[in-house]
């Protein structure tokens, strides 16, 4: 009889996904673990409640980058929707998607690190704004390729349909564009959300270490050797993404177009 | 009126998406060159002549390379047998989520995990000694911030498996490698036939835009070298972030020498998989 030997490969594959989670989650929990120790000499709450009174900082962290990453959304999705469509109706459709793909592969770091005497000029630099202007900047490209396959025949034919039926631009894109691209919108704010919200280089280049997103917590966590902390801040960092993965997988699998 | 409103859009792509990023490229040229910048005095190629003679732009080059090579051929190795031997079991509904969940995970969290994990005085390091494998930290093997960049492939391979396994998955369905798989047993194909001849080409050439696309990011990757990389050589964006922020004057001139040069790859990269008319690769 031959031994099946696949749902051992499965079981292990399913701790290995889950065993990041469980342990930041315990590592959060933990503090006073010295080297040699298997255990931690403190497992409790401790370091929660800190965080929620603030002592940290992390939950004003958490939110900062909540309204980062919220506003860098919704700008990328709507002006990748709308700027989309003179691009990919355009006759030279073929060199402009070219030109979009150009800061969409370069290391936002790098972009970041180059852009950032601009940013000082224009007194966006180590700000709020100055964070979601930047990171604005490569989550563009991202939303307008993301709706290169909506404007096609068809859609374009919906839209003479309404033109010829008199109807107005407005009504073009209340009544058939939007509704139509409603799933895309959808699927493409959340994936420029994260784009923010995961974002490290871009963030800690322009906001100097002003601008404190979670990310940038993690770090300083790390650099401070206090990965209990550390491993809370990633704790709330990837609660959100696991969150929009529950109510669809769409939302986080990025298939970059 | 048509016309008029589509150069607006077409403006403001250029606005937002072409200038910043010509800006920035201008910007670094003309600091790599010394026209601009706080302690430069005019045109020159000394800066130039420094990285080429030095060898660290090819030196960090040819490591980042290696480094995304590998992490992307095994992925996408691993992830072609996962598809190949796992995707009925993958499809369940169980299973169907918890695949999707390392893609919650940021490069910054994979990276201060490995290390977690790997470091001296990390998870296997007390394993180790419980163990009596190890009697002290220092014991432990380098697998973090080590030369054979060990803990950062590993990350890269946490972080990019799932994604491919995923894409892979997606591909079969739509292009029903299933049912192709089926006709050619009929026709006589044995199972290594079908894998080699069907479900591979098709795959393959079905994503490999994305594959060098991943691999592209990987070589620009900064979060997981900055805490796993070692010293020297570094990946390019950690070593053109140290350049540039250099308290040495010509170190930042240099630094942007480097980020000329990474942009120009890139760039060339991009022409090279976008610019041809082809057949539309996977898309959403």
């Amino acid at each position: 009889m031959r031994l099946n030997w696949k749902p051992f490969v499965l079981s292990l594959v399913v701790l290995l996904i889950l065993f990041p989670f469980v342990y930041l989650v315990f590592l959060s929990l933990a503090s006073e673990w010295r080297f040699p120790d298997v255990w931690p000499s403190y497992i409790g709450f401790k370091n929660w409640v800190t965080v929620f009174n603030s002592e940290a900082g992390l939950l004003k962290s958490f939110f900062s980058s909540l309204v980062i990453s919220l506003s860098v959304a919704v700008f990328s999705t709507t002006s990748g929707f709308l700027i989309s469509k003179a691009v990919f109706y355009h006759p030279k459709k073929r060199v402009l998607t070219l030109l979009a793909y150009f800061p969409y592969i370069l290391a936002p770091v790098v972009f970041a690190a180059c852009l950032s005497f601009f940013f000082l000029k224009m007194g966006l630099f180590g700000n709020m704004t100055g964070v979601v202007v930047a990171q604005f900047i490569i989550a563009f490209p991202y939303a307008l390729l993301f709706f290169s396959s909506f404007w096609n025949e068809k859609v374009k034919s919906y839209e003479d349909l309404v033109a010829t039926l008199g109807g107005n631009k407005w009504q073009t894109y209340t009544k058939v564009l939007l509704p139509l691209a409603k799933g895309l919108i959808l699927i493409c704010f959340f994936q420029t959300f994260l784009i923010s919200w995961f974002e490290y280089g871009l963030t800690s280049i322009i906001g100097i270490g002003k601008v404190q997103t979670l990310t940038i917590k993690v770090f300083l966590f790390i650099k401070e050797a206090n990965y209990f902390y550390g491993a809370l801040s990633c704790c709330l960092l990837i609660f959100p993404p696991v969150v929009l993965l529950y109510f669809n997988k769409r939302y986080v699998f990025k298939k970059f177009v | 009126m048509r016309i008029k409103k589509l150069n607006i859009g077409i403006l403001l792509f250029v606005l937002v998406g072409v200038v910043p990023f010509a800006a920035a490229f201008i910007y670094a040229l003309l600091y790599s060159f010394g026209i601009i910048g706080v302690a430069n005095d005019g045109f020159t190629l000394q800066f130039w002549e420094s990285v080429i003679t030095s060898g660290t732009f090819f030196k960090s080059f040819g490591y980042s390379f290696l480094i995304a090579l590998v992490a992307v051929a095994i992925s996408v190795g691993g992830a072609l047998w996962i598809t190949l031997k796992f995707r009925q079991q993958l499809e369940t509904r169980f299973m169907s989520f918890i695949i999707y969940l390392p893609l919650a995970v940021p490069g910054i969290v994979t990276g201060f995990f490995t290390f977690q994990l790997f470091s001296k005085g990390g998870f296997f390091a007390r394993i180790s000694h419980k163990l009596g494998f190890i009697t002290e930290a220092s014991q432990f093997p380098d697998l973090v911030n080590d030369g054979l960049a060990i803990g950062i492939i590993f990350s890269f391979l946490t972080m990019i498996t799932p994604f491919f396994v995923l894409l892979f998955l997606n591909v079969y369905k739509n292009e029903r490698v299933e049912e192709l798989s089926i006709l050619a047993q009929s026709l006589g194909a044995n199972a290594n036939q079908i894998s080699r001849r069907v479900f591979l080409p098709i795959l393959l050439k079905k994503t490999w835009v994305l594959i060098v696309l991943y691999f592209i990011f990987l070589l620009g990757a900064y979060e997981v070298p900055l805490i796993l990389g070692q010293e020297s050589p570094q990946m390019l964006s950690v070593l053109i972030i140290q350049e540039i922020k250099q308290y040495d004057l010509d170190k930042i001139s240099e630094g942007y020498v480097v980020a000329v040069l990474y942009t120009l790859i890139v760039s060339v990269a991009a022409i090279l998989l976008f610019l041809p008319k082809r057949k539309r690769a996977y898309a959403t």
